[in-house]
């Protein structure tokens, strides 16, 4: 065979290698996938694999009630798809999936880390150990409390994988870390191509060595990565529970090591460590303690708010914020009574404003408050984590509610004192009655004040 | 199709899944989708749809077709068997275009029917690949011949009922209604899941 008059455009391998990817959802066109696939540049796998039992090819989904068979017009037959997987588009038996096999993209060594912080001892030794265990291809766990400067501790390891011609993948549960962690590595790492991947994220070109992405993005990976960092590890949706489990594994070369950062790690992850393997920060980076929470009780806030009325304790709280200048941080439960709860507090303050997971201003809204647009803002559970504001006080309404786990309220606590000109604030827990979720959650705060000063 | 789903298709958050002998015995689905997801789906004000267009609504048929999410399809089945248990006239979903059909890999229409054990038949077919939604009003309106009959399809002079996901200008089942009374239908009525 002759395979005169084709070039393998460089932009198709660097955009397939480490991706498992529809045929027909390819960025590039058919004939060049055909061509590649004519030089067994790609290796073709089913969508659907059928024994020993219906198995996804994409994101290894098994369980039965995640797959759904149908007549199909297309292959005329009874077909399988896959549902765990389907807003990447479809995957079904008559669907198949490319893995690329062809010329690996050139991988640059010449990597600028440009970043001109101090370390603290504590952190400079967490650097140290996470670098020394990434080298060793070691698993590292890395728990460090809200403020600590994870990220920073990151970079030490990522220059050095990268140097090494290593790819390098930061993965974490939710959209709003990734976009807040991109513009900071884009800066730190100004000569490395790094992409950005989460739902509906643009299209970005050539190959990146330092990929950030969300979780649910390593569905379309198969081992591509040499390092993987899983930041966030606890987060909302996912503990590390089986799907990320799954997806990470898969994503990374077999024996590429994980570095996972968390706050606040389950006791499952504590346990899979040995002590050489782990890093513990209790201190923030400026050297204060952690704000500890104060509880104080509202009692039937519910009824108060759906009759039109904010409990006279949070009123006053909110107003002495205003008058003080302070920005805020509200946090409820529920969607429906944060919505009832913002008519009332835009009777204080017109610009007082209201955001949740589904908002699409919900990024906007937040540099508003950043940037002291407006006085404060209400949110649901989703603020409860990645973000930072100046001065930025937090009152927590029905600190009782299931939805608030001790892990939540300590990432809420979190969000308070983390600038070193503002090191502390008030992080106050409203409440119908304490939990014991709101006491463990103190006393970890506590805990940490302890070991870190102890030091 | 009649699997007990355990968890909603919409959200995934488990459904009760107590049956009871008052659904066993009156031969009632059971539910696919959760309480919460079903009350954002909002009745239609008219007698020949079942729902309103609303963001929910443009969601879950962005999910059915253009995701090709065919299990979607059985969301609505206990409200649709309910609408045509009774019905006379002749069942026919609006067909899509076989090129277009193969692309989806199914009917939504026919899937939805027979999501919810409505027996149905085909007398027409698509005669244009275009869809609606990207001519503006007037070339709609001024279209020519969106359906014609199927090879050997005989229309008879009874009642047919026409079936379609949604009406939004009514353009597509204006000229469906058309083909059938000239070819000698008795009455053409229509109904369908949301009014747009
Ligand atoms: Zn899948
Ligand atoms: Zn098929
Ligand atoms: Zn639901």
């Amino acid at each position: 065979m002759k395979y005169t008059g084709w070039i393998l455009p460089p932009a198709l391998r660097d955009f397939h290698e480490g991706r498992i990817w529809l045929k027909n959802h390819s960025p590039f066109l058919p004939i060049d996938i055909d061509k590649a696939i004519t030089h067994q540049y790609f290796h073709i796998l089913e969508g659907i694999q059928k024994n020993p039992f219906n198995k996804c090819n994409r994101c290894h989904n098994i369980d039965p009630e995640l797959f759904t068979i149908f007549e199909c017009a297309s292959c005329q037959q009874p077909c399988i798809y896959c549902r765990h997987c389907i807003q990447m588009g479809r995957v079904s038996s008559c669907t198949q999936l490319i893995l690329w096999t062809g010329p690996t993209a050139i991988k640059k060594r010449k990597h600028v880390l440009k970043w001109t912080g101090q370390f603290t001892e504590l952190q400079q030794q967490a650097a140290d150990e996470t670098l020394a265990s990434v080298k060793a291809k070691r698993s590292h766990l890395i728990s460090a409390v809200c403020g600590a400067g994870k990220t920073e501790l990151l970079f030490p390891t990522v220059h050095d994988a990268l140097k090494r011609a290593l790819r390098v993948c930061i993965a974490t549960p939710r959209t709003d870390v990734v976009l807040e962690l991109y513009p900071r590595f884009q800066q730190v790492f100004p000569k490395t191509v790094i992409h950005a991947l989460y739902g509906g994220a643009p299209k970005q070109d050539g190959y990146a060595q330092l990929v950030l992405a969300t979780t649910h993005q390593l569905y379309r990976f198969d081992q591509a990565f040499d390092v993987m960092i899983v930041d966030e590890a606890d987060a909302f949706p996912y503990t590390f529970d089986e799907t990320l489990q799954k997806a990470v594994e898969k994503a990374k070369k077999a024996d590429a090591p994980i570095v996972f950062v968390t706050a606040t790690p389950s006791l499952k992850l504590q346990q899979a460590f040995q002590h050489e393997s782990t890093s513990f920060i209790p201190k923030r980076y400026h050297n204060h303690p952690l704000p500890v929470p104060q509880f104080d009780a509202l009692w039937n806030y519910e009824k108060s708010f759906f009759r039109g009325k904010i409990p006279k304790k949070l009123k006053h709280w909110t107003e002495q914020r205003i008058v003080q200048k302070e920005p805020f941080l509200i946090f409820f439960p529920t969607v429906a009574l944060m919505e009832k709860a913002a008519l009332l507090f835009q009777s204080i303050n017109k610009q007082i404003l209201a955001v949740h997971a589904e908002d699409p201003e919900r990024k906007e809204k937040v540099l508003k408050l950043r940037n002291k647009e407006i006085p404060g803002l209400l949110t649901t559970t989703i603020l409860e984590r990645g973000i930072t504001i100046r001065n930025v006080q937090v009152a927590v309404v029905g600190a009782e509610s299931p939805i608030f786990t001790a892990n939540a309220l300590i990432q809420i606590a979190g969000r308070v004192g983390r600038n070193k000109d503002f090191p502390d604030g008030d992080i106050r827990f409203f409440h119908h009655g304490i939990t014991t979720k709101m006491d463990e959650a103190r006393a970890k705060i506590i805990f940490y004040n302890k070991e870190g000063f102890s030091l | 199709m009649n699997k007990i789903e355990s968890r909603c298709l919409l959200c995934s958050q488990p459904l009760k899944t107590t049956i009871s002998w008052k659904a066993f015995l009156t031969k009632q689905f059971s539910p696919t989708i959760c309480e919460k997801c079903s009350a954002r789906f909002v009745p239609a004000q008219s007698t020949t749809a079942l729902y309103q267009y609303n963001e929910t609504m443009r969601e879950y048929l962005h999910q059915l077709k253009f995701l090709q999410d065919v299990a979607l399809a059985k969301v609505f089945r206990q409200e649709l068997y309910t609408r045509f248990k009774k019905e006379k006239a002749i069942i026919l979903p609006i067909p899509m275009h076989p090129i277009k059909q193969q692309e989806r890999t199914f009917s939504h229409t026919e899937e939805l029917l027979k999501a919810a054990y409505i027996p149905y038949i085909q007398l027409l077919e698509k005669t244009t690949t275009e869809t609606q939604s990207s001519k503006n009003r007037d070339q709609r309106i001024h279209a020519s011949p969106l359906f014609r009959l199927k090879a050997g399809a005989q229309v008879e002079y009874k009642d047919y009922l026409l079936f379609d996901d949604i009406k939004t200008t009514g353009t597509t089942l204006k000229h469906a209604i058309e083909v059938l009374m000239t070819a000698g239908a008795k009455n053409v009525q229509y109904f369908t899941l949301i009014d747009g």
